[in-house]
């Protein structure tokens, strides 16, 4: 086994033993007691910008396509 | 009828969570046992990852392009079908892992065959992101916003409709598509780093979606819900994380 694997299998392995066992226990107080939390529960969620916004980053990276960048 | 879980919870970056919402309805009437808790969804979600690594042995095994393309179809059915139907998700996000893994598998030969030794550097940073994510989100040092959540939804968009055009140049006439998509440039290896940034924001929304879906107490199918929201956003993280490190190894 070479380092690479070693180094890398062993991060996937302790990152998933992280992942079960931290993902079970609820947020902090600092995340869960905001006034600002996403609010799932109503549909404020704006699709006009994130419209606009989906397009310019779109535009962005076409137009410097466009230009011959890689 | 519209089940009542998607009345509360509405969108997310993550696409399988892009269903309207009406109202603020309570589940305060469902018994314990029938309730969504975090140890449901991480049990779930680790249930989902093996059936996925499973198949992906498989396909590793015995490499072959049928099993590859017949598992993207069937993922992308199973995908369909629960985002629609999140009430059938117990079924259809094991149907969606399974299939994921055969052309996970698949695929992850490919790379290998290129570079050696890819496979596990990308299953490694995947699963890295997927832990310091989570250990940032719980602890708060990440709070998403409304405006996190319309930056990252609106990102994770334009990004989709940037491969959509690519898709559509390259099967009628243009070349290789958007070329700095594939390059191993500045410019190809700088938009993998955004996608890459982009994936791995979305498990923190898929994280909140999940603690506040515990939180309300919505219908245990949700877990799976939960789980396969998860699973969509790993299986994106790691292709992304692949196609990153092929470009900085060409």
């Amino acid at each position: 086994m070479d380092l690479n694997t070693i180094f890398f299998g062993g991060l996937a392995v302790l990152s998933l033993a992280v992942f079960f066992y931290f993902g079970k226990f609820k947020a902090s107080k600092e995340q869960t007691d905001r006034d600002d939390r996403i609010n799932w529960t109503k549909g404020s969620f704006n699709y006009k910008s994130c419209l606009t916004i989906a397009l310019g980053i779109f535009l962005l990276f076409f137009f410097l396509s466009f230009l011959g960048l890689d | 009828m519209r089940h009542q879980a998607l009345n509360t919870f509405g969108r997310s970056g993550n696409p399988v969570f892009g269903q309207k919402f009406d109202g603020d309805a309570q589940f305060a009437d469902l018994p314990a046992s029938q309730k969504m808790t975090l140890e449901g969804t991480i049990n779930k979600t680790g249930i989902l990852l093996l059936l996925c690594f499973f198949t992906a042995g498989i396909s590793w095994n015995i490499p072959n392009p049928a099993l590859m393309i017949g598992g993207m179809v069937i993922g992308l059915i199973a995908a369909m079908v629960t985002i629609f139907k999140p009430t059938m998700a117990g079924s259809t996000a094991p149907i969606y892992a399974l299939a994921q893994g055969l052309f996970l598998g698949g695929i992850t030969v490919i790379f290998e065959a290129q570079y050696p030794g890819i496979a596990v550097q990308a299953i490694g940073l995947t699963f890295g992101t997927l832990a310091s994510l989570l250990i940032c989100y719980k602890t708060g040092i990440i709070k998403p916003t409304e405006n996190f959540k319309l930056m990252i939804v609106s990102a994770t968009a334009g990004i989709g409709l940037l491969y959509f055009v690519n898709i559509m140049m390259s099967a009628f006439g243009g070349g290789e598509g958007i070329g700095f998509i594939h390059s191993n440039g500045l410019m190809g290896i700088g938009f993998s780093l955004v996608v890459v940034a982009i994936a791995a924001l979305n498990l923190v929304l898929d994280f909140d979606f999940i603690e506040q879906g515990s939180e309300k107490g919505l219908p245990k199918h949700m877990e799976w819900f939960g789980a396969f929201s998860l699973m969509v956003t790993l299986v994106w993280l790691y292709l992304e994380i692949l196609r990153l490190l092929s470009k900085l190894r060409r």
